[in-house]
């Protein structure tokens, strides 16, 4: 308990001393995974359309000379920027470039490097989501745009992507909070993430353990708020599960209003709801004519026998 | 005698090794209603996306009012406009609604404005008695419903000739007399049209011209009642004494 308490108030020391330059470190964590992770899905995007064009021998051999030689030049970004730590390829990038071309060719700002990183490595990923979700839209799909006169281009934009953005959804939402995390190696370029704020709080306080106690509350309170925005953002997608009916058609609105002469009679089949109240009504009345009939027979008894007492006395 | 719409010259297709069809000769003429009837793997699903340039035939020709398609310059979304096609899976658009799924070609293929798309997909989804579900997305609606929607969308397109793949063939039965109606009022209003179909019934009383298809060729074709009730081939007989007796 006691530790607990001690913690508590070295996390307390540091945030009064060090909140604000943690703040700022979430706001630019937030901001770098957001740009990157769309820029990215346009890469992606970009990507994956481009190798998901179909070819056929009718093809003019140019188109299909280009085509291929772009599926390779895809397959070799993919391979590379996922295949290599993007801490390296954030070092390779912005010392890398100065370093051969003498100072001449660099990024102005760590802003720019970072995003450049951040958005190549997403694309990098992306662009095999994308593959992915576009061949698992049907291909009826395809065939129903196609046979409406739709031309390759409209067919994507109009019928295929707009699902497949749907299909892929989990994993932008992936490749978000992936991001969100992972910008926390940008610190080798010298950009003031979250967790740069980290490494400066330590530096000058010593407070390991409660600092990594921030960014740990920190980094899960941003994923979670992350993932929770994301399942709204795919149920927002989904559309409405109901629909409303519009009585346009003047032989639809007629359903349900025709009344049937035999409503509410014994000879009403369709609702034996109907005919059982029918029935209990129909007995519920025998019950009281048969009553009505005994009473008056008793009636007539009594006075029949009353009529014979003053016969007697007669 | 009708203006000739679609002609087809020795249309054969090859799959690897297999030929599914071969050498197949038929015309199609305006307002002609066209059954084709054969067993399973004959090939008429074949010759009808080959028509609609869905498969690339192996050889042979299609000709649109006398020009031949299968040459490399066709435009072949352009033919295609014309040329509507209702598949045994219906193939709705799922990211939209049953209106959108009626618009969507006129718009972007026609280029009509939206108000004059949405008037004219309304005018078929009444035909077809849809005009109330016009909100509802095909997960939406039942299999009958969702055919009656796809025959709209490829009307609201005006084409010249309507192919259709099996229209019933993924319906519950008790569904498939709703498709069947739609189309038989789209026949008497003068639709040209080319149905693949294993309803008998539909090829014998809606259709004017029957065709036979047996192992990818066209084994026989005339009158419903020269099919039906006067078949002159061996193969013909076969099918259709497999048919009364089911």
């Amino acid at each position: 308990m006691n530790k607990f308490a001690q913690l508590g108030a070295d996390i307390v020391k540091l945030w009064t001393k060090y909140g604000a330059s943690y703040l700022s470190g979430i706001e630019n964590t937030l901001i770098l995974a957001l740009v990157g992770t769309v820029i990215g899905c346009v890469i992606g995007f970009v990507c994956g359309v481009l190798n998901t064009i179909p070819t056929s021998p009718n093809d003019h051999p140019l188109k299909r000379f280009f085509l291929g030689l772009v599926r390779v030049i895809i397959r070799l970004y993919v391979e590379i920027f996922r295949g290599t730590p993007m801490v390296l390829q954030a070092v390779f990038l912005y010392y890398g470039l100065p370093y051969f071309s003498n100072n001449s060719v660099k990024f102005s700002s760590v802003w720019a490097a970072a995003i450049v990183v951040v958005s190549i490595n997403t694309g990098a990923y992306m662009a095999e989501s994308v593959r992915g979700g576009i061949i698992s839209v049907d291909p009826g799909q395809t065939e129903g745009a196609k046979a409406i006169g739709m031309t390759h281009v409209q067919t994507m934009t109009s019928v295929i992507l707009p699902q497949a953005l749907r299909n892929i959804m989990p994993q932008i939402g992936n490749n978000f909070i992936i991001n969100v995390k992972d910008t926390s190696v940008m610190f080798i370029i010298g950009f003031p993430d979250f967790f740069s704020a980290h490494r400066a709080a330590v530096g000058a306080s010593y407070l390991y353990f409660p600092s990594a106690t921030v960014e740990m509350i920190g980094y899960l309170t941003m994923t979670l708020l992350a993932s929770f925005l994301l399942r709204w953002m795919e149920k927002k997608m989904d559309g409405s599960s109901s629909y409303e009916l519009v009585q346009t058609d003047q032989l639809t609105m007629t359903a349900g209003t025709y009344s049937y002469p035999d409503s509410h009679s014994p000879f009403d089949e369709r609702n034996p709801e109907a005919v059982k109240s029918m029935q209990r009504e129909k007995l519920r009345r025998q019950i009281e004519q048969d009553t009505a009939v005994r009473e008056g027979q008793r009636i007539d008894q009594r006075r029949e026998s009353r009529g014979s007492k003053h016969g007697g006395e007669n | 005698m009708n203006e000739c719409i679609l002609r087809i010259n020795h249309l054969s297709k090859t799959f690897g090794t297999n030929r599914v069809l071969r050498d197949i000769d038929f015309t199609v003429d305006a307002g002609d209603v066209i059954s084709i009837i054969g067993a399973s793997g004959s090939g008429k699903s074949t010759l009808l996306r080959c028509i609609n340039l869905l498969e690339t035939p192996t050889s042979g020709e299609i000709l649109y009012h006398g020009r031949n398609v299968l040459t490399r310059g066709t435009n072949a979304p352009a033919y295609r406009a014309h040329v509507g096609m209702v598949f045994q899976s219906f193939n709705l658009f799922n990211n939209m609604t049953v209106l959108e799924n009626c618009m969507a070609g006129q718009v972007k293929v026609l280029k009509r404005d939206r108000e004059q798309a949405r008037a004219h997909a309304m005018e078929y989804l009444e035909k077809v008695g849809m005009a109330p579900y016009i909100n509802a997305r095909p997960r939406q609606i039942s299999g009958g419903q969702k055919q009656r929607v796809a025959i709209a969308r490829a009307m609201a397109m005006d084409p010249e000739v309507l192919l259709f793949d099996e229209p019933t063939s993924a319906l519950d039965p008790e569904m498939v007399g709703e498709v069947l109606s739609v189309m038989k009022a789209l026949a008497e209003s003068g639709m040209t049209m080319l149905v693949v179909t294993h309803e008998m019934a539909f090829a014998r009383d809606v259709s004017r011209r029957v065709v036979y298809m047996n192992n990818g060729v066209i084994c026989e074709q005339g009158t419903p009642d020269q099919i039906f009730n006067h078949p002159t081939r061996l193969e013909t007989v076969d099918f259709l004494s497999r048919f009364r007796k089911s």
